[in-house]
């Protein structure tokens, strides 16, 4: 039976303030942890943050003084929502940024991959999957780093035997001029529901990892490892605006505020019917149950203020909760299908289809002169281990070019940039 | 004057003549059918930006006027933005569900293919005249169409293509008048 938040009771909001002391909740333990659980955990940190910064945004984008009360009395919830969430992750000596960053990966390519096997529209399964590859090659780079950092945990004891860590598509290969990053805007009119939710999922999502490498990128004091942030930081705000110019926007401020409350309802709905550890999971029920009433206000502005019904956007509820779990199969498949597309403004095409002279050649040419921290990563661990760090559990690579001693020419994407005289650092 | 020279003129006084009436076709089509109609406004509004591209192709290899080869570069950068955002709108669901068989046109219809004709066969020192002529026309039309069913149109995802397009030709209709060849 759907869960409907616009049927359900929620925590009155002037009962839902809590002390410092309630704040500062007990990290999970990162050698309990689920790898799931943690992924949870990274995944409603960023939705929390979008939360807050979409309402300060609102704030400062309407002069209604009452208005801005009510948003001002729901935010400051959502931030400590924020801090609940987030402080659940534990400290610098059990879990340094490299091994969150080995979290954060594991969202990107587990959420992602889930939320494209579970959209309904074509183009924006397409739009997924595109991105998903690119996550997926991202934490195959930081698990390299992370060896040779060398503090003694390997990635896989980060995610599990959930995640393979191999080559997606090739983050030297995922530079692209701005234009490129452009995608076709669902409207809300006529999108599925669940189109809808998917996307503000991946924009929350991504944003916080764009958020967490601007921030984290230059704490390591190696130059390798502070170019491999910068570099991949770089990629997170090509996929923010992949993913966020899906978004119809044409709403109103109100409108969106309602799909805002209603898609951190459905999370943590979603996080409250898979969690696996008790004490964790008591925590998405009190949000849920916060969110089921930061729901009900802003829906009750919409129809006071605008005079439309909440109900038209949230519909009948949700059929499913969003679920971390193994998509190893269906990566398989998509990196073997997928690894050589390109973008060309919101179109998706082969990289060899690409005319002379666009536009991806000359960026490549320059971002890429002078070195490539995503190949040097790779480079170094062989280096000084003799082989790269790959965590293969269903057999080799399906791309042979990309399998550790395959003929790496053989890639499209280097043939590609070589003829065209892009910048082609590595053979 | 020779023979051959009152020729050409009188030739390139016809082409313009034919290119503005078959503006004014165009207009009437975009102002009421491609206004509401999804069928008509993807047809029109694919053949109109498959033209600016071919046009601008042209233009790039025969203007010898900065400022015109700068305007026609922009037009291919742009309208092959456009086409592609209705490739990508065509491929939602939003569009398919309702409209499973419609696709882009293959190919430029006989006016437009006209139009191009008349930039090929254009006097050299008459070639941007005659273009940023048509290229008025032209987003007099597109304007007109993408205002008429972005206010109008059937299909909510073919209208935020409208919308989202609008804006850009009306700056290209703007830069036109901006362009001076003297």
């Amino acid at each position: 039976m759907p869960f409907n938040p616009l049927a359900e009771r929620g925590i009155p909001l002037d009962r839902q303030l809590r002390s410092w002391s309630e704040l500062n909740v007990q990290p999970y333990d990162t050698r309990e942890v689920h790898p799931y659980t943690r992924c949870r955990v990274i995944l409603m940190n960023g939705v929390e943050v979008e939360a807050a910064m979409f309402s300060h945004n609102f704030n400062r984008n309407t002069a209604d003084v009452e208005l801005k009360q009510r948003l001002a009395r729901v935010r400051r919830i959502e931030q400590q929502q924020q801090k609940a969430v987030n402080w659940l992750i534990p400290g610098e000596s059990q879990e340094n940024a490299v091994e969150v960053t080995i979290g954060y990966e594991q969202v990107a390519v587990d959420l992602t991959a889930w939320l494209a096997r579970h959209e309904p529209d074509p183009y924006l399964r397409q739009v997924y999957e595109f991105g998903l590859l690119e996550d997926f090659d991202h934490l195959y780079r930081y698990a390299n780093l992370m060896d040779l950092m060398g503090n003694g945990r390997r990635a896989e004891e980060i995610t599990g035997n959930y995640t393979e860590i191999t080559p997606g598509r090739p983050t030297i290969f995922e530079h692209r001029d701005p234009h490129d990053d452009l995608r076709r805007p669902m409207t809300v009119q006529a999108a599925h529901r669940q189109s809808m939710l998917n996307a503000m999922t991946l924009v929350s999502a991504e944003q916080q990892t764009m958020n967490y490498y601007m921030t984290v990128g230059n704490r390591p004091t190696d130059p390798l490892a502070r170019a491999l942030y910068l570099e991949i930081a770089q990629i997170e705000e090509q996929h923010v605006s992949h993913y966020e110019s899906c978004l119809d926007p044409t709403i109103s401020w109100l409108t969106n505020w309602v799909l805002h409350e209603n898609h951190e309802c459905w999370l943590y709905w979603s996080c409250y019917e898979t969690e696996v550890d008790p004490r964790i999971r008591q925590v998405w029920e009190l949000h849920l149950a916060m969110e089921l009433e930061h729901l009900r206000i802003a829906a009750h502005a919409l129809e006071e203020i605008e005079g439309k019904d909440a109900a038209e956007l949230v519909g009948d509820g949700y059929a499913a909760p969003m679920t971390f779990e193994e998509n190893k199969a269906y990566l398989r498949e998509v990196v073997a299908r997928q690894v050589d597309l390109t973008a060309w403004d919101s179109e998706f095409l082969p990289v060899d289809d690409l005319p002379e002279g666009h536009r991806y050649f000359a960026y490549q040419a320059q971002v890429n002169a002078g070195g490539v921290p995503s190949e040097q990563v790779i480079e170094r661990r062989r280096a000084e281990f003799g082989d790269e760090y790959r965590f293969e559990t269903d057999g080799e690579h399906p791309v042979e070019p990309l399998r550790e001693r395959g003929d790496h020419d053989n890639l499209g994407y280097w043939r590609a940039t070589r003829s065209h005289g892009a910048v082609a650092p590595i053979g | 004057m020779s023979d051959n020279d009152k020729h050409d003129g009188l030739k390139g006084l016809a082409d313009k003549a034919q290119d503005m009436v078959g503006g004014m076709v165009g207009m009437a089509s975009a102002s009421t059918a491609g206004s509401h109609d999804a069928r008509a406004f993807v047809m029109n509004g694919c053949v109109s930006d498959r033209y600016e591209i071919e046009a601008a192709a042209v233009a790039l290899r025969r203007s010898r006027s900065d400022s015109v080869r700068a305007f026609a570069q922009m037009m291919a950068e742009h309208h092959t933005t456009a086409m592609h955002q209705m490739a990508s709108a065509l491929r939602s669901h939003e569009v398919r569900d309702p409209l499973p068989d419609i696709a882009p046109p293959a190919e430029l219809d006989a006016r437009r293919q006209g139009m191009i004709q008349h930039l090929l066969d254009a006097p050299d020192d008459d070639f941007d005249r005659m273009y940023l002529d048509q290229q008025k026309l032209a987003h007099q039309e597109a304007i007109a169409l993408h205002r008429g069913y972005a206010e109008h149109g059937d299909n909510p995802q073919l209208r935020s293509v409208a919308l989202g397009g609008l804006p850009m030709v009306e700056r290209h209709a703007a830069a036109l008048k901006r362009i001076n060849l003297h």
